[in-house]
């Protein structure tokens, strides 16, 4: 189980990196029960179909789709790829590919989006995060696999695609036109905000934590030794990298553990302990979620809460707490499976499973008057099937500050934070009465 | 896709449980299967020692025999071994049970309503009665599947339910003793001169209970009978031997349907025979988007003979026949795609549906549930062999006239050779 890369991904469809790893695979201990009275009953069903379905049906394709079966029956995050999915990703797994940047997850065979990416085909023509797609050029994709979706919106740069997608609150669907184009992954961006330091991760991808550093480097520069502070945001981050998400944590803190992995074996887990040095000297960080932050953007926020590095600052974060590993077949020829194989901890030992990461202070960016769904609950814990949380629940996040009433923000969380950080006044509605002291005392009204 | 289902219990006779899996000379292609089988057990294997969690082999199984079947289209799936034994409850038409139409309600069994001539019916449970304990054992707390399952049982054995009703202030206990129910699947009535009778399943009770509504609509109408009406809407079909006997039932001779599959034991035909139960008098029957499989061969062969006018809307399209394969003892069965059906003047129903003879909408249908609802757009659907025509007009009632049951009264009227209904023809935009 050593030199793999685990995959943690909230939803597939972003450029990942993977790993080629062999599990050890042992037959059943003789404690345990035969396993092969239930492969010979597959045997069968296997035989019948072969023997008798209206058409020939094609061997390779038939094991494949039980295999499929097999895994996405497990979890909400476990599936199998096929060879030619699979020989797709090794090659376009760093970089770029031609698509038009939608992350997409199956629900019930419904394909919704989970997250735009930042300045691809489908945001600059209006995709929005948890629109559903129904159709791609006029076919009907209700009921495709997600890998079968993919494929469909995939193509060379420049081809033109309509997507009809239907959105909540909005009666009828709506036909949306794009142009494929390179997909960049997602780079780290970053910004001042007067005497604090913003910076962005969209997702965790193998230049994410050079990016980060770099952009601390920079904001240093440009701020100078006035600097506050720094706000890191993680919102609708959907995760990447397991060991970019551990550079980024260790970027910040001076030793101790970032996060344990914890598979079916007790041997099986392993730990992660951060070294000495912090590229902030110490200096406030706020960690910004919401319900899109997911996976590795969990993982950094837990560590940094756990160890008070940070103080986190938004919604509760998605809540995606499983480690998916790779295991190709007949060294890839075969596909690979990609099954949930550990959970994983925070530093105090927190599940972040099924109950993701409570922020310390809860701020809502606010609801827009006009979508009633606009603070949906779009969260692992409501996925089919999804895996269970193990060990203590967390509290639950207390009632969120609220922008106040008539004002409005661009953006109130990062206002929010900026305020904390910067020592200014901090504003919030009417039913929260006090302003904030920034930075100092707990965000509960 | 559960409703639209099989076409054909016992097609394929006798499937004998465990065979051997591939016959000891091995071809290239056997070795080719091995290979697969090898594939899984690799995958299998991987699953069950790495996966976060023991997870059990049986659920395992299920899992890739449902990934493995469903893919093939739309109507071959898997049943595992609870899933079968409700299914031969349901194709059979009966059960031993007490014979009451459930639903839940606020934690508790509603009573929808007795079915005439069974226990319950007997010991005087009515529509809107809640039962609260079967046997001493409260039903808050069950769901639906376990109380019926509680409420169902050996033929001769006592059951005691505890009800509660409107306007009694006590619960109060029946003894009942449970007896074969059978689930009836044909309701008829007199429309005046008209006999009108709704098949809402092809059960094997099915063909029995068309003979005898017939019977009865005779008695009760009367010589003056000017025909009948078979309503077929949303019935998704069921056993293809009822569809043949009922279609037998009004035709004189020729043939019903055919069906070709891989193997020549697949490809059969079914031919009437002699006699018409209704006496030659005119037949309508009606159909639309719900009406599918078993009904869309009777639709068909009635339809080719010109024993019968289609009307109504398009119909579903489900052309494919299904097999039910049990694997060995306890292993849940099959239901796989085993052959296409082809109504006597040869056309394929998959994909296509039939046609009305007259095209006549209800007047409420939207544009997207047309659309939606048809076996073309299934996804991995067998496409037809078979180019079907469609209807350029479709006749609606006329605007700002509301009928009950348009279709019906359209119908009526075409039995009675009048029209009383007010309507318009309008393009057959919908279609698209």
């Amino acid at each position: 189980m050593k030199n793999r890369i685990p995959l943690m991904l909230a939803g597939a469809g972003a450029g990942f990196c993977l790993a080629a790893t062999f599990l050890h695979f042992a037959y059943a201990s003789p404690d345990t029960p035969s396993p092969y009275s239930e492969l010979d009953r597959f045997g069968q069903a296997f035989a019948k179909v072969r023997a008798d379905y209206v058409e020939p049906p094609d061997d390779k394709l038939l094991v494949e789709n039980a295999i499929g079966g097999m895994l996405t029956n497990l979890d909400a995050h476990s599936s199998y790829f096929d060879p030619k999915t699979f020989a797709d990703m090794t090659v376009k797994t760093e970089g770029e590919y031609g698509g038009v940047g939608i992350v997409i997850q199956s629900d019930k065979g419904t394909i919704k989006a989970v997250a735009v990416i930042d300045d691809a085909p489908a945001q600059k023509a209006g995709v929005k995060a948890n629109d559903t797609i129904l159709q791609i050029d006029g076919t009907p994709i209700t009921g495709f696999k997600l890998d079968d979706v993919q494929k469909k919106m995939r193509g060379p740069s420049g081809t033109k695609v309509t997507l009809t997608v239907s959105r909540t609150g909005v009666k009828d669907p709506i036909d949306i036109k794009l142009v494929r184009a390179q997909v960049p992954v997602e780079p780290v961006t970053s910004k001042r905000e007067g005497s604090v330091g913003y910076i962005k991760i969209p997702a965790f991808n193998d230049h994410t934590d050079s990016g980060l550093q770099a952009a601390v480097a920079k904001l240093k520069k440009e701020i100078g030794p006035g600097i506050k502070g720094y706000v890191i945001d993680l919102r609708d981050d959907g995760g990447g990298v397991l060991d970019q998400a551990i550079a980024v944590a260790d970027d910040f803190l001076e030793g101790g553990e970032i996060l344990s992995m914890r598979g079916r074996k007790p041997e099986d887990t392993e730990r992660f302990d951060a070294h000495p040095g912090d590229i902030a000297n110490g200096k406030p960080i706020l960690v910004l979620i919401n319900g899109g932050t997911a996976s590795a953007s969990e993982i950094v926020s837990g560590a940094l809460q756990d160890h008070k590095r940070a103080r986190i600052v938004g919604t509760t974060s998605f809540g995606k707490g499983s480690v998916q590993t790779i295991i190709p077949l007949n060294n890839g020829e075969d596909g690979a499976l990609h099954m949930t194989t550990a959970r994983y901890y925070t530093p105090s030992g927190r599940t972040i499973q099924a109950e993701g990461i409570v922020p310390d202070v809860v701020v809502s960016q606010g609801v827009d008057a006009s979508d009633p769904y606009a603070e949906f609950d779009e969260r692992e814990a409501n996925l089919p099937h999804h895996l269970d949380a193990e060990g203590p629940k967390p509290a639950p996040e207390g009632k969120p500050i609220q922008p106040p009433a008539g004002q409005k923000f661009d953006d109130f969380q990062l206002s929010y934070a900026v305020s904390m950080l910067q020592g200014g006044p901090v504003m919030a509605d009417a039913d929260t009465q006090k302003p904030m002291k920034p930075g100092l005392k707990k965000g509960s009204n | 896709m559960k409703r639209y289902a099989f076409v054909g219990l016992g097609m394929v006779a006798g499937f004998a449980a465990a065979v051997m899996l591939f016959p000891a000379a091995q071809s290239a292609a056997d070795n080719s299967a091995y290979k697969q089988l090898d594939l899984f057990g690799d995958a299998f294997e991987r699953v069950r020692a790495n996966y976060v969690r023991p997870v059990s082999e049986t659920e395992l199984v299920n899992a890739a025999i449902e990934g493995m079947v469903s893919s093939l289209d739309p109507h071959s799936s898997y049943m595992d071994a609870k899933a079968y034994a409700d299914m031969k409850i349901q194709t059979k038409g009966e059960f031993a049970g007490v014979g009451i139409e459930v639903t839940m309600e606020d934690g508790l069994v509603k009573v929808i309503s007795p079915i005439d001539d069974t226990p319950a019916a007997k010991a005087g449970i009515k529509p809107g009665d809640y039962i609260a304990a079967i046997d001493n054992t409260p039903v808050q707390g069950l769901s639906l599947g376990d109380a019926v399952d509680r409420m169902r049982g050996a033929p001769g054995t006592k059951i005691k339910l505890t009800v509660l009703r409107k306007g009694e202030k006590k619960p109060f206990d029946l003894s009942l003793t449970r007896a074969v129910v059978h689930v009836a699947t044909v309701k008829f009535h007199p429309e005046g001169d008209v006999g009108y009778i709704r098949l809402t399943s092809f059960n094997q009770e099915a063909a029995p209970g068309i003979e005898r509504a017939v019977k009865a609509l005779q008695q009760q109408i009367g010589p003056n009978l000017k025909g009948y009406v078979l309503d077929l809407r949303n019935n998704p079909g069921g056993l293809l031997d009822q569809a043949v006997d009922i279609s037998d039932d009004f035709l004189q001779g020729g043939t019903i349907v055919s069906t070709r599959g891989r193997h020549s034991d697949d490809n059969a035909t079914y031919n009437a025979h002699g006699g018409d139960i209704a006496d030659g008098k005119p037949v309508v029957v009606l159909i639309n988007g719900g009406t599918a499989s078993a009904s869309e061969i009777v639709a068909g062969a009635l339809q080719d003979d010109k024993r019968a006018r289609i009307i109504g809307m398009q119909s579903f399209g489900k052309g494919s026949v299904q097999t039910i394969i049990p694997l060995s003892e306890g292993g849940g069965a099959l239901r796989l795609t085993t052959a296409r059906y082809f109504t006597p003047s040869g056309h394929s129903i998959q994909a296509t549906g039939i046609t009305p003879d007259i095209a006549v909408a209800q007047g409420d249908e939207s544009a997207i549930k047309l659309a939606a609802q048809s076996e073309a757009n299934l996804p991995g659907h067998l496409s037809g062999e078979a180019g079907g025509k469609k209807n350029t007009q479709i006749i609606k009632p006329a605007p700002g006239k509301k009928y009950d049951d348009f279709q019906l009264s359209y119908a009526l009227d075409v039995l009675r050779g009048k029209m009383t209904v007010a309507f318009v023809k309008t393009a057959a935009a919908t279609e698209e």
